[in-house]
């Protein structure tokens, strides 16, 4: 594996400091010169330095304040670099805008050979700094370096002061664009503990640290400082893959948790997770979290009428679900808290992931169930730092209910999931079990579910050179859930079967049915009698058939000889085809289809299809199988291999022959 | 006395009663229910002009949204800001039953700024908010007023723009002081206008439609002014922040746009307009000289949009552009005229509707809503150029099929006139391919192509040769669906004339690209230029057949064929000749080599909406053929 998915805890070197700081060296003529970096000459743009600085400190209001300074210097190549022009800084605040991020002392240069060939330079004009609010809890300062032109080298800085003290600022090394030098030095007050992680595969070329005396002091109370700088050298552009999971799993870059931190007027400590211990109780306690789960008594009266003379526990949850995924409707905020307690979410009929799913918890617990909260972190959100708890790796929350020796994962935000299946972004890594009598665990939430789908076929061709018969679907797992939502997408059923019946124009629907739409827990099934103008008549000695009529695979989706990052399905699919043929007399079929059998090493994935031929008619069916949720970069040829044996399989043709 | 005011409230009371709508969803017309995932039970809007600054929209609206589909026709998106005051909203909701089950008031929205994916700033605010129903059907009910502080332009009425959405009653109705004057269209109308007075002796002006179906989109459609009831509103005379004006027709808004928002923009530092002379200095031809200062513009600028009150009309001054090398489209075509003035050479500042489909304003009724975009034309005798300033990489005098074939105002110092941009005929967007491959015993394909893409194909890879070469590799093997495809060597070369051409040389192999099967090999016979995606059915179909634009394909491909084989079957002869289009295959061994060639033409031009089945069926034979396999047999 060439960047294998890597984070690492960062022990502080030991090495003599070196005096750390922002570059000031001025742009040079080489600057402007340079036609294209060395290391990486396909570049439409180059950070020639990068440097950050974070510290924790008083400001002039009195407040303490997160300080970030920012300075970069990029060298544009060409036309489709200038982009690396305009810059957008994200600023969080609350609904009310009272805490807010602010940017300030922003201040850029444009660095330019005029049309004279001289060294120019232009200014930004501060006038031309915009603020933009994007929702409610988050907007982008913009702004445009002014006289840019292939050749040119922009250089910007600004500050970022953030009253958000618990989420020390991350620092990415790695850009769509590579990077020559990029420096992040940071002061934490020892009032304030973090622990500081590497992710990426790429290592620092140099990391210092020394001990700052008594470099924070607000009223009296005072401490030293840690300061440690963190460098890296020639970093190469981040390119994704098709099928990737989150680009924030293997882009360089180091992020800090907090781990407690003392009020440095008070002395009070706040632990805020050293152990999962320390989580456990946290988050039990938490008013936005464990205390809404213990709101049994408040779903009680709610939840009554629904589990009235239902006695099994299984089917008590069921209802239970059903009933609050009916109920609510999911306001795409996403999170683990129960943002406004779930009494006002439950009477609003709205509210965000943690709202939704911990009152669908309070509420099997109202029904006396075994239940327990899952935390974990989306497909896009990134992997979790298993080498100590983060909290705020977590952004996601679903339920579990223990029935039996059984237990269940749920997720009430989405109604057309069924009873324990979860959507596809959650389906990552690991999730974090949280229970109010016993100390949270892990469990494996990649490859939980599979998708299955089977397609059936009887046709039959007709002397007139048509094909009639019935074509049967069967969807499950997450396939019957994906379809669920395709099928939805239409104002009805019969819009629904209108559309199949357009999408092939040589192909007449002349009855359908669907059965289980809205049973969730059941196979979806659809069924179509059709009929196929597949030859204009039978006056042909040879007729040629392809099996794959319905839907055949000619294109692989894996074009890259190698790759760099693992392929994330998130789940397990098998799909099958059972083609019945039945042909005219006097037809006999000349070339049968092989039957084959390719398979992945270590059973990761098979394709198989197999033939049988019956006096006038033939049975052909084949099966795809992939058994694995993630496939790593070394399992990769394997894997394109496997649909290039699929579209060779696909593409052979049959001839039918008149004897 | 007495008996008058008690008659007086019985008649208000009375009144009150009747206006208490029923909203049932049980009551909407069953024939609107097909296709619809909302119905507008009742839509009123007022317009009243109050003033040339002073304008109010009085809005009163009544949706059943009945699935998950119509959650956004209920979302209500309005404008807060400088320009557009919202002077309160507040609504109500309804179960299936009509029985009302929650409210809202302003302080439910959420305020943010307008952000689009084109520009880093503009100054519209909007306020939002989505009703959060959890159980289908419902209704919600609201009325606002906005007050707009200008009066160049008024929203036009489209009842029923949005697909999926059924229209039960809208009613428009436009209001102003008598010596307001107005133009107004109706496109589409099975009504006409009613004229009026109201209590405040303001004419007034009404429209009305009732019971209108949701529409399905449909594939290949005109451009829906040709089918959706609209009515257009235009002043004759108005301010807009700040700047008055009045026009009746192309030529004096022309001359209002020049005379109010582009004269005097233009000027430029001496040293700007010395280097100009400099660069053009020993050209002679007029339009040379216009392509090296358009070059040297291309250069120099890049596209970032700022729009900041009269902004949003008014282009940047020529010399911020200088100084800045940024702009949007105005200030781009305003500094490229103003570079030119300098040379002399006179252009006019278009406005034009820009994107496929085409589409044209309106020959007899000129309104500023009708467009945005800008371009530059360049007025030679018998020539007549035009320009897009907002690229660094298009061809000088290229419009590709963003602005092609179309009227556009050139806002010029004597008015304004309707021009006609280039038009891009299908002989002129060629496509053509050559292709020598061998095929090998194991399956393998290799050899050579060429291609050259030409008028609106050279659009098809133009993007391509800006990338990186690990990216452009990546981008090829997409575009050709050939499996295993690996690109040994290739090459772009652009000819950036008027009339653009682009030639695409390729050395590749791909394996397995035929399949052996005991002595048997099948190979696709199209490799290069497939058509899989063919347009779907369309049941009942309502508009014509409309095709944007229209292009030729030439494809020759040469297979030598492995030793010791021969061709046992292959796809037969085709030749389709339609109004829209032809289509051609055809395929010859010649010894060891099976030549195959293809050529397809489509005609673009409205077409009648019978005509569609046959437009699927011409495709669909287009994409059976070319995916058709050759059948290598070994020989005995």
């Amino acid at each position: 594996m060439k960047k294998a998915l890597l984070i690492i805890i960062l022990f502080i070197g030991t090495q003599r400091f070196a005096h750390a700081q922002d570059f000031d060296k001025s742009v040079t003529t080489e600057d402007l010169e340079l036609k294209k970096y060395a290391k990486d000459t396909a570049a439409h743009a180059v950070f020639l330095d990068e440097f950050g600085n974070s510290r924790i400190d008083v400001v002039s209001d009195d407040h303490v304040r997160l300080i970030f300074n920012y300075h970069a210097r990029i060298k544009i190549f060409d036309a489709k670099g200038l982009e690396s022009g305009t810059i957008t800084i994200p600023i969080h605040h609350s609904a009310d805008n009272e805490t807010a991020e602010e940017v300030d002392e922003i201040v850029g240069t444009t660095y330019y050979r005029d049309d004279d060939g001289l060294m120019r330079s232009a200014p930004l004009d501060i006038k031309k700094v915009y603020t933009v609010k994007d929702y409610k809890y988050r907007s982008t300062v913009k702004f445009a370096l002014p006289a840019l032109r292939p050749g040119c080298v922009v250089d910007f800085k600004y500050r970022l002061m953030s009253p958000y003290l618990d989420g020390f600022r991350s620092w990415d090394f790695q850009d769509e664009i590579p990077k020559i030098h990029s420096k992040y030095e940071v002061h934490i007050p020892a009032f304030w503990n973090f622990n500081a992680s590497l992710r990426g595969g790429i290592k620092l070329s140099n990391t210092s640290s020394e001990l700052e005396r008594e470099c924070f002091s607000s009223h009296g109370a005072k401490c030293d400082c840690s300061h440690i700088v963190y460098e890296m050298k020639d970093i190469p552009a981040f390119i994704g893959e098709d099928y990737m999971t989150s680009p924030k799993n293997f882009i360089a870059a180091i992020y800090f948790e907090e781990v407690e931190w003392t009020n440095p007027y008070t002395s009070v400590k706040t632990v805020v997770a050293k152990t999962w211990k320390d989580i456990d109780h946290l988050l039990k306690s938490d008013e936005n979290f464990g205390s809404q789960f213990k709101r049994k008594e408040l779903m009680k009266d709610r939840i009554t009428p629904v589990i009235t003379g239902k006695t099994d526990e299984l089917e008590k949850a069921k209802a239970i679900y059903t009933y609050l995924q009916k109920w609510y409707k999911w306001n795409n905020y996403i999170g683990i808290y129960s943002f406004e307690g779930i009494k006002k979410a439950f009477d609003s009929h709205s509210g965000s992931i943690g709202d939704i799913n911990i009152s669908l918890a309070a509420a099997l617990r109202a029904a006396d169930l075994n239940v327990e909260l899952v935390v974990l972190s989306t497909r896009e959100n990134g992997n979790i730092n298993m080498l100590y708890p983060v909290i705020s790796d977590f952004n996601y929350v679903i339920a579990k209910v223990n029935i039996g020796e059984k237990s269940y994962l749920l997720d009430a935000t989405d109604p057309l999931l069924s009873f324990g299946l979860l959507p596809l972004d959650c389906l990552n890594d690991k999730g974090r079990v949280i229970s109010l009598d016993k100390p949270s665990y892990w469990i494996e939430l990649s490859g939980l579910q599979k998708e299955s789908s089977t397609r059936a076929l009887d046709l039959t061709l007709l002397d007139n050179g048509k094909i009639k018969g019935t074509i049967i679907n069967y969807y499950s797992g997450y396939d019957a859930y994906k379809k669920r939502k395709a099928i939805k997408k239409f104002n009805s059923v019969d819009e629904y079967v209108e559309s199949q019946d357009e999408k092939f124009p040589k192909l007449k629907i002349l009855k359908s049915s669907i059965t289980n739409l809205d049973s969730l827990e059941l196979p979806l099934s659809e069924t179509f009698e059709v009929e196929i103008d597949a030859f204009d008549n039978l006056n042909h000695n040879r007729l040629v058939f392809n099996p794959f009529l319905w839907e055949k695979i000619t294109t692989n989706p894996f074009k890259l000889a190698e790759r760099d990052y693992p392929v994330d399905w998130g789940m397990a699919s098998d799909s099958r085809l059972v083609l019945s043929m039945h042909l005219p007399a006097g037809y006999t079929i000349e070339s049968p289809p092989q039957s084959v059998a390719f398979k992945m090493p270590g059973n990761g994935g098979m394709y198989a299809s197999s033939f049988e031929e019956g006096g006038n008619s033939f049975t052909f069916s084949n099966i795809i199988k992939f058994t694995k949720p993630i496939y790593t970069s070394e399992e990769y040829p394997y894997l394109k291999e496997l649909y290039n044996k699929i579209i060779l399989t696909e593409k052979a043709d049959m001839v039918f022959k008149k004897k | 006395m007495k008996a008058f005011i008690i008659m007086l409230s019985l008649l208000v009371s009375g009144i009150g009663a009747k206006a208490q709508e029923n909203y049932a969803t049980s009551l909407i017309p069953k024939e609107l229910l097909s296709y619809a995932s909302a119905v507008v039970r009742n839509e009123e809007v007022n317009i009243e002009v109050k003033d040339l600054d002073n304008t109010f929209y009085h809005v009163k609206k009544a949706i059943t949204v009945l699935n998950k589909n119509g959650v956004r026709e209920a979302s209500i998106v309005l404008e807060d800001d400088k320009t557009n005051i919202l002077k309160g909203v507040k609504g109500l909701i309804y179960n299936e039953f009509g029985k009302p089950i929650g409210k809202f008031s302003e302080s439910d929205f959420e305020k943010t700024d307008y952000v689009n994916g084109f520009s880093l700033f503009e100054d519209t605010k909007i306020k939002h908010y989505t009703p959060t129903i959890s159980e289908y059907p419902y209704t919600v009910t609201y009325e606002y007023t906005t007050k707009s502080k200008q009066s160049l332009f008024f929203d036009a009425w489209e009842p029923n723009s949005s697909t999926g959405v059924a229209v039960e009653k809208s009613t428009f109705v436009f209001s102003c002081k008598p010596d307001f004057n107005i133009r107004y269209k109706e496109l589409n109308m099975p009504s006409k206008v009613v004229t009026g007075t109201n209590k405040d002796k303001e004419n007034t002006y009404t429209w009305q439609l009732t019971n209108l179906k949701a529409i399905k989109s449909e594939p290949y459609s005109p451009n829906d002014n040709k089918y959706l009831s609209c009515v257009k509103i235009a002043p004759e005379k108005f301010n807009y922040l700040g700047v008055s004006g009045s026009f009746d027709n192309w030529n004096q808004m022309g001359k209002w746009v020049y005379d109010k928002l582009l004269v005097s923009r233009g000027g430029l530092p001496s040293s700007t307009a010395d280097r100009m002379k400099q660069l053009t200095e020993g050209i002679t031809d007029p339009k040379l000289k216009a392509k090296k200062i358009y070059e040297y513009m291309q250069d120099k600028t890049h596209y970032i949009s700022v729009q900041v009150g009269i902004g949003g009309f008014q282009p940047f001054l020529a010399s911020d552009v200088d100084q800045q090398n940024y702009g949007d489209c105005k200030a781009l075509v305003n500094y490229t005229q103003a570079l030119l003035k300098t040379v002399n050479i006179d252009s006019y500042y278009c406005l034009v509707k820009a994107d496929a489909p085409k589409q044209s304003p309106l020959v007899d009724f000129a309104s500023m809503d009708q467009f945005n975009h800008i371009i530059l034309c360049l007025p030679f005798k018998n020539d007549t150029t035009f320009l897009e300033c907002t690229s660094q990489k298009i061809p000088f005098g290229f419009l590709g099929d963003f602005t092609d074939d179309r009227l556009v105002l050139a806002c010029t110092p004597q008015g304004g006139k309707l021009l006609h941009t280039t038009q891009y005929k299908p002989q002129n967007n060629l496509q053509q391919c050559k292709a020598n491959f061998a095929i090998n015993a194991d399956g393998t394909l290799s050899g050579d192509m060429v291609t050259n893409f030409k008028g609106l194909q050279y659009d098809n890879r133009s993007f391509l040769a800006e990338e990186a070469p690990k990216e452009q590799v990546k981008m090829l093997q997409r575009i050709y669906a050939i499996n295993n495809l690996e690109i040994d060597k290739y090459d772009f070369k652009l000819d950036k004339s008027v009339q653009p051409m682009l030639t695409e040389t390729i050395k590749l192999n791909a394996r397995d690209y035929g399949s052996n099967n005991n002595g048997k090999i099948d190979f696709l016979v199209n490799a290069t230029n497939r058509k899989t995606n063919t347009p779907h059915e369309v049941r009942n179909r309502h508009y014509d057949l409309y095709i944007n634009s229209g292009f030729i394909d030439e494809d020759e491909v040469t297979y030598t064929l492995p030793k010791d084989y021969h061709v046992d079957l292959r796809p037969a002869n085709i030749t389709i000749n339609k109004p829209f289009g032809s289509f051609s295959m055809s395929t010859a061994v010649i010894g060891d080599q099976l030549i195959y060639k293809r050529k397809l033409q489509i005609t673009d031009g409205t077409y009648s909406k019978e005509m569609y089945q046959e437009f699927v069926d011409f495709y669909q034979s287009v994409s059976e053929t070319d995916n058709t396999n050759v059948t290598l047999v070994k020989n005995n």
